[in-house]
């Protein structure tokens, strides 16, 4: 049996010894509207977690999955109450806590890593300073390590604990004695050349002051080869505790911020989302919580960030022995992370159980529905409703497609596009966009993946004509975009439509959904008032919304909803190419699908060719013929997606297919 | 040994049953709502508010009051013989008289007028000016912006009383009430147009914007169509506040001599003659005072309200 089985069967056997960590049961949380109404957000919701155990909440936005986690916290926002069920924690009840009794839990017991990296940090003050507040509210021991019983069970079979001293952290005054008397250990013992090279190098990495301990520190000597008395002498001598300083860039170290001492005088400002959110998870593991609660920690972020920083928060749980009630929409995230899943839906628990065994044979028509919609690498491209009834064994194949691929002609050629920013305060010019060339066939979709940054919205804007670019061209059915002006440029902004990211920015807030979608009719002057007004009927009847909706205003509808509307806006002038700017990528996944399947019916429909940028590579494989991988400005990749989905060629295409959460996981078995 | 891949307790399968957890269609609309625009919300906001309710009911009184003062009064403001110099109140004349042996009560009535022209129309002309410039501003940006801006920052730099005061001075002989409008105006727009710039800023850089332009719509019909309504919530509210300023400020020129001239019927110019008898008749000078002030403080009351309705915080998207 290897190690890790090992500490795993142990870790089960200790878990299964214990109580529930947490243990919430027939929660009811309610919100008072304005008027007085009671909205009942969590209904009768029942969920555990164990000591060391990832459990995740699963759910669509508004199911209550973040107000359940809340509530086990204390911080229900605005009028959210607690108003049945019981909350326990290590066995007490906390339901009942009032703030000032929360506060004692908080931090220490149960900490919070907090969705949007961007928001959760204050500005003004220096990141270490933001890790200092939370280890000062809490009292702890800078100098000490305190270790969750968990932890410390499954670690006592290896190191001996000889006493309380020996969880004194490394100070980083000591840190040069310290590797001095460890080379001068090394070469008593006779180590030299490559070996003693490797093993100092070690040491320099591993013993980072606030973090590292005394017994790990005379733990790594004595696997050196030092002797035992020898390596405790040297530890207990130069590892005497650590200072603020050094523990905050010992958490922000064990967070994965390489360099924490600098970085932990930086603002948050001079930090990339990926780092805050490192910096959140430093705060939020601070004060050794037993508990972590992490409300989609990752979602705003890139996927290959959030592989890295979600394989990082597990290894470091994993050796904190921290149990993490994992909040996200993402069900392949929730499948590769967490032993026991929680699917809520409209506030209620619908499912739960084994992770695995849940999205494999999931029973509950939600949860079904949720596998089904989950755009996971093993799903197919969408076929249209029209197709699906024409020739379904063609279909199966997907010759279809790649056949009117080969003879399709090309509407949009992209070629040597290049686009360079000038850099605020500096000369330097900057390439958004770096020799990029591709083509939109006709009838087809061309999908344009890459990470934030990575130049596709800068292209997308380029294509429709919204930005210059600095040299290059694009042509539209073989003319250069850059010479329409006026009547001709009218022409083209009828043929070539955007729909994008945002579903609450795109549509003017003053504006009737009826004015909104008429817009762009009245702008080309096409029909009379009655006309019009039967057009935008049709419209919404094609995204499948009621008549009703005319008379709304944009803030009443959902995010889907207002996408959908955006779709209708840009049908409108029965235009030839759509460019999705991240059309879907602010849904939830079963709107996200419903999104995907519309926009596919309406190119089977009406012969539109879609320009597609996103992020996710998983929609990629539902929507796109052709796929474009972009990098730094750059395109690294252009193929079908077949092609680059089944032989990807270069690296950076691999990484971002490893990155898709659960992409290796086949989920929902026993659906057809 | 107990069997690990067993769920802890607890942590077993659980499927809720389908009649407890009904499933709805993806993404329906409500439709059995009303229809709200941020207009209707507002003023469905305001409706409830009492303090709009308290002011606009006075406003509409003082507006009446200014259209129709006939109604209130028989007697001519400016039939003063002195016989009746300080008179005390008697039947027809409920104020009594001032040292002129002018009524108080009719001058009280027909000096709103007064007044409530110099707010409006006052506040007319900044709004006008003052969007139209820090929309210009706003919209253009560069060097346009850059030089508005300045200029505005000019402007800021005069207070307002002061300014007034040195233009008035150089055009005493000019008696019509549309001279201390120009001036109040000349020295109020600037406020407006820093606000209006700002939210045309704002709202420039929203979605919506692009959208429309993808769609073919050209620059200012963007501007007109999209970012000036859109920018219109704090203009409103800074209008309605600064209306009861201006009343003052008029008042406040009136009562120093330099604003109307005394020929025409005001409360400041009646406060400032009332002044040398304050000891000895105090009332003359209460009427007037009372007047504006419950006028000033209904403007700005409504203000208020407007604010708290219009407030872009307190909406949720």
């Amino acid at each position: 049996m290897s190690e890790q089985t090992n500490i795993d069967d142990k870790l089960g056997q200790l878990q299964r010894a214990e109580v529930p960590l947490l243990e919430v049961k027939d929660l009811q949380v309610d919100f008072t509207t304005d008027d007085g109404r009671a909205v009942h957000a969590v209904r009768d919701s029942s969920f555990s977690v164990y000591p060391g155990q990832w459990v995740a909440i699963v759910g669509e936005s508004g199911s209550g999955k973040s107000t359940s986690a809340m509530a086990c916290l204390g911080l229900l926002p605005g009028t959210g109450k607690v108003v049945g069920g019981s909350i326990k924690l290590n066995g007490n009840e906390i339901s009942h806590y009032t703030q000032k009794e929360f506060v004692n839990v908080r931090g220490s017991k149960m900490g919070l890593v907090p969705q949007d990296p961007m928001s959760n940090l204050n500005p003004v003050w220096r990141i270490g300073t933001q890790v200092k507040e939370a280890l000062v509210a809490n009292n702890m021991d800078v100098s000490h390590e305190k270790r969750s019983d968990l932890a410390k069970a499954l670690a006592k079979a290896d190191i001996e604990i000889k006493s309380e001293g020996d969880e004194t952290f490394l100070g980083s005054k000591q840190l040069p004695e310290l590797l001095e008397a460890a080379e001068q250990a090394l070469v008593a013992i006779g180590v030299e050349g490559d070996a003693f090279a490797k093993k100092m190098e070690y040491f320099r990495a591993e013993w980072v002051p606030g973090s590292e301990t005394r017994w790990r520190v005379a733990d790594d000597l004595v696997k050196a080869g030092v002797k035992a008395d020898d390596a405790w002498y040297i530890a207990k001598k130069y590892v005497t505790g650590s200072s603020m300083e050094d523990r905050i860039a010992g958490l922000l170290d064990e967070a994965g911020l390489p360099d924490a001492a600098t970085r932990a005088r930086q603002y948050p400002h001079e930090f990339s989302g990926g780092m805050r959110q490192r910096a959140l998870i430093a705060i939020g593991l601070a004060c050794r919580p037993e508990l972590l609660i992490a409300d989609e920690p990752t979602s705003a972020l890139d996927v290959t960030v959030q592989k890295k920083i979600l394989d990082h928060l597990q290894d470091l749980t994993d050796s904190l022995g921290t149990a993490v009630l994992f909040i996200t929409h993402d069900l392949g995230l929730a499948a590769e992370r967490a032993q026991h899943i929680v699917v809520m839906y409209k506030g209620q628990v619908v499912e739960s159980g084994p992770s695995l065994e849940v999205l494999q044979h999931p029973q509950h028509p939600y949860t079904k529905r949720l596998v089904a919609a989950a755009p996971s690498l093993a799903s197919q491209r969408i076929v249209s409703v029209e197709e699906r009834g024409q020739d379904a064994s063609a279909i199966m194949e997907h010759k279809v497609n790649e056949e009117s691929l080969e003879k399709a002609d090309t509407i949009i050629e992209v070629s040597h596009l290049t686009r360079e920013f000038k850099l605020p305060r500096t000369k330097d010019m900057f390439k958004a966009v770096d020799d990029v060339s591709f083509k939109l066939k006709r009838g087809t979709t061309l999908a344009i993946v890459g990470e934030s940054g990575s130049g596709k919205s800068t292209v997308a804007n380029m294509v429709l004509k919204l930005l210059e670019p600095t040299s290059g061209t694009v042509t539209y059915n073989g003319s250069d975009i850059a010479q329409f002006k006026g009547e001709s440029l009218l022409d083209f902004r009828r043929h070539v439509q955007p729909v994008f990211q945002n579903p609450y920015g795109s549509l003017d807030p003053m504006y009737s959904i009826f004015r909104s979608i008429e817009e762009p009719l009245r702008i080309h002057k096409v029909g009379d008032k009655k006309s019009r007004a039967a057009r935008v009927r049709e419209l919404l009847d094609m995204v499948e919304l009621p008549e009703s909706v005319m008379r709304r205003y944009p803030n009443e509808l959902s995010g889907g909803q207002r996408q959908r509307i955006a779709i209708a806006r840009a049908m409108a002038l029965n235009p030839d190419v759509i460019v999705c700017d991240e059309a879907v990528s602010a849904l939830d996944v079963l709107v996200q699908d419903q999104v995907l399947h519309l926009l596919n019916d309406l190119q089977a429909k009406n012969g539109l060719s879609y320009l597609f940028i996103t992020h996710d590579l998983a929609v990629v494989r539902q929507i796109a013929d052709d796929v474009v991988v972009m990098q730094h400005g750059k395109l690294v990749e252009h193929g079908t997606t077949d092609e680059v989905f089944l032989h990807p060629q270069q690296q950076y295409t691999r990484d971002l297919l490893d990155a898709i959460p659960g992409g290796k996981l086949e989920l929902g078995l026993n659906l057809d | 040994m107990t069997d690990i891949t067993k769920p802890l307790p607890g942590q077993e399968r659980y499927v809720a049953p389908l009649e407890e957890t009904p499933l709805q269609t993806v993404d329906t609309v409500d439709e059995s709502a009303t229809a709200t625009s941020m207009w209707s919300d507002a003023w469905r906001a305001l409706r409830r508010n009492p303090l709009f309710i308290i002011s606009s009911i006075l406003i509409v009184f003082i507006i009446f009051v200014a259209l129709f003062p006939g109604v209130f009064t028989k007697n001519d403001p400016n039939y003063c013989t002195l016989d009746n110099s300080l008179e005390p109140a008697r039947p027809g004349h409920p104020f009594g008289f001032d040292l002129q042996g002018c009524d108080v009560y009719s001058r009280v009535i027909y000096g709103t007028r007064t007044s409530l022209s110099v707010g409006i129309l006052s506040t007319l002309i900044v709004v006008a000016v003052g969007t139209l410039i820090g929309a210009i501003a706003g919209f253009c940006g560069g060097w346009i912006d850059a030089v508005l801006s300045r200029i505005v920052d000019i402007f800021m730099a005069i207070p307002m009383l002061l300014g007034a005061i040195v233009v008035l001075q150089m055009f005493r002989t000019i008696t019509s009430i549309w001279k201390v409008v120009l001036v109040l105006a000349l020295f109020g727009w600037v406020s407006t147009a820093r606000i209006a710039r700002g939210a045309v800023l704002s709202s420039k850089n929203l979605e919506f914007n692009t959208a429309s332009t993808a769609l073919g719509s050209t620059p200012m019909r963007n501007l007109f169509r999209h970012i000036l309504p859109n920018s219109l919530a704090p203009i409103i509210v800074i209008a309605t506040t600064s209306l009861g300023s201006y009343i003052v400020s008029e008042a406040t020129l009136s009562f120093l001599g330099i604003g109307l001239p005394s020929t025409t019927v005001s409360w400041g110019g009646d406060i400032s003659n009332a002044q040398s008898i304050l000891r000895t008749d105090p009332m003359v000078l209460f009427y007037p005072s009372v007047a504006l002030a419950v006028t000033v403080l209904a403007f700005i009351m409504m203000g208020d309200a407007v604010k708290d309705a219009l407030d872009p915080k307190s909406r949720t998207a």
